[in-house]
């Protein structure tokens, strides 16, 4: 919870342009930035930072050290990359900046994101980390990117000389699978100087291990709750969706044994999922689908109820159950059948020609109907495929 | 404008006279360039005891003598006089600059700055040398900054011992 003034030394220079660290060295200082503005801000209400870059025509800050997360998230929008790094003039004009903090009671921290080669000596590095300690300002360096010969060195050189008791740290990240801000993570960048790491270190830290970067979809409920939201709504039905799928084939498997009910509550469970979120035609055609593939024998008192119901509303529509229903009633194996149905892509054309909204020519149409062709599968995965693709057309 | 004492301190309490080391906020004490963080609250005691080195010192880091020291007082303050014992072999501060009223000074306001006053001190090993201040400039102190910016040649700028002599006012400084 200490209270801190804090300026990001960013790297836009042409090193950046690499893919070494995913998707593009940049992009990969871009996330961590913002991770690091949200650990502050986070830990102390009270503490600000402020942005600089130091290649491009020159050194140019970006904003001075603000409490306000929007200013820093958005001044991160539209930087080009170019040039080259300035090390030693990025860190003297963050040092000024920090100088004009508006409250003085804040400690002064750098943070530094060395990602390409580093032109100054030594002696030079050396000379600014002693005036930052002088002047009791303490500076983290993230070294990554570019590895030259000498590098590693300087900027070691560098942290010695402004290093006052351990509250100066680097680190050193190499290119691999994880994300640049999901290893700076677990550094003392973020767990602050053995505080034991603020809350928001800890779950972004657990939420990272599990392979989403940061928040839950990340994406910050804060920043954006609907979108979260949204996010969390549609997985939740996919994993439903998913769940009765696997249900279904789970079933489908043993369906010579067991009745037909089961499937049937299935597929009208299903069914009815899918009419929360589509129209009644759509609804009509999965029920259809679910009522042709029962077993016949169990169900069909059922079936001719709901179809009637179906048939009403639609003369074509109920053509093509009657269709359905009538084949699966000839052969006891409907899955064949079903599939026979449909790979009559003529029958299948003329059925979703009658729903609105569904264009045979769609593309994505035409391939999910060769997929379906190509397979010889449950129906379940076919109606899967044409369920969410419908949906998508809404 | 050093002076000495001219009677001997074992007659006279002096101690009472630099006792406004007792209405420093010693907490909120901060220096610069000090080579151990939090050192500079140390020099801070009681006049007896201002040669006892065998406490922490404040000291300066490797190769730098500049020292600045901030010291805000619980309540307005009155300053006569200031007393700085430093260190042997050349680490005693040669010079002293003050500034009064003034937060968040660094090594680069210090030296442009324009001092409140300032003073060429001399080695003071025993603690008997007192500078006097210009009093109606210290009539209401609510913080103090000391710049030292060299020493006598030394590596470093030892202090062991800081005092100020004066009155305190009963105008307590309410921090919000």
């Amino acid at each position: 919870m200490v209270l801190e003034a804090t300026m990001i030394c960013i790297d836009n220079s042409e090193w950046m342009r690499n893919g070494d660290y995913g998707p593009s060295r940049f992009q990969a200082q871009a996330d961590a930035v913002n991770l690091i503005c949200g650990a502050k801000t986070q830990s102390n209400p009270e503490n600000t930072v402020g942005v600089l870059t130091m290649a491009g025509k020159g050194v140019r800050v970006l904003v001075t050290p603000t409490s306000d997360l929007g200013k820093i998230l958005a001044c991160m929008h539209g930087l080009e990359i170019g040039g080259e790094m300035n090390l030693a003039a990025g860190i003297q004009v963050a040092q000024l900046a920090l100088k004009h903090r508006q409250n003085k009671k804040q400690q002064q921290r750098i943070i530094v994101f060395a990602g390409s080669p580093v032109k100054h000596e030594k002696k030079t590095l050396e000379m600014i980390g002693k005036k930052l300690k002088k002047n009791s300002v303490t500076l983290d360096i993230v070294n990554f990117g570019e590895d030259d010969e000498g590098k590693t060195e300087k900027l070691e050189a560098l942290l010695a000389a402004v290093n006052n008791n351990d509250t100066s740290h680097i680190v050193h990240i190499p290119a691999g699978p994880n994300a640049l801000s999901d290893v700076l993570l677990s550094t003392p960048i973020f767990t602050g100087d053995g505080e034991g790491g603020s809350g928001f270190a800890a779950s972004a830290a657990a939420a990272a291990a599990g392979g989403i970067s940061g928040f839950e979809f990340g994406v910050d409920p804060n920043l954006d709750p609907e979108l979260a939201l949204a996010l969390r709504v549609s997985m939740e039905e996919e994993r439903a969706r998913q769940e009765a799928a696997a249900k279904k084939a789970a079933e489908e498997s043993s369906k010579q044994e067991k009745g037909g009910e089961e499937q049937d509550a299935t597929m009208t469970e299903r069914a009815s999922e899918g009419a929360s979120e589509a129209d009644n035609k759509k609804n009509e055609f999965l029920q259809a689908l679910a009522m042709s593939m029962d077993e016949p024998a169990s169900s069909h008192d059922l079936q001719d109820t709901e179809m009637s119901d179906a048939a009403t509303e639609d003369p074509e529509l109920a053509l093509a159950l009657q269709l359905s229903v009538q084949d699966s009633a000839k052969d006891s194996s409907s899955q064949a059948d079903m599939s026979k149905l449909l790979a009559d892509q003529s029958f299948v054309s003329s059925i979703l020609a009658s729903l609105p909204g569904v264009d045979p020519n769609d593309p994505s149409v035409k391939e999910v109907l060769a997929s379906m062709q190509s397979q010889s599968e449950p129906q379940q995965k076919q109606d899967e495929d044409k369920a969410p693709k419908e949906e998508d057309k809404k | 404008m050093a002076c000495t004492h001219d009677h001997s301190c074992e007659d006279h309490d002096c101690s009472s006279n630099w006792s406004l080391y007792k209405h420093i906020d010693l907490a909120k004490v901060t220096a610069l360039n000090e080579a151990n963080p939090g050192s500079v609250k140390s020099v801070f005691k009681a006049w007896e005891e201002r040669l006892n080195s065998s406490g922490e010192r404040l000291e300066s880091n490797e190769g730098d003598p500049e020292l600045l020291v901030y010291i805000p007082f619980t309540s307005d303050v009155k300053i006569k006089s200031i007393s700085v014992v430093g260190g042997a072999d050349g680490t005693s501060p040669s010079k002293l600059r003050v500034f009064i009223n003034r937060e968040g000074i660094d090594f680069s306001d210090a030296q442009s700055m324009q001092p409140v006053q300032e003073w060429e001190l001399v080695e003071n090993l025993q603690g008997v040398l007192e500078y006097q201040t210009r009093y109606s400039k210290f009539q209401s102190v609510a913080n103090i900054t000391l710049h030292f910016p060299e020493s006598f040649g030394g590596d470093t700028t030892q202090i062991h011992y800081i005092g100020f002599k004066g009155e305190a006012t009963q105008v307590f400084q309410f921090l919000l």
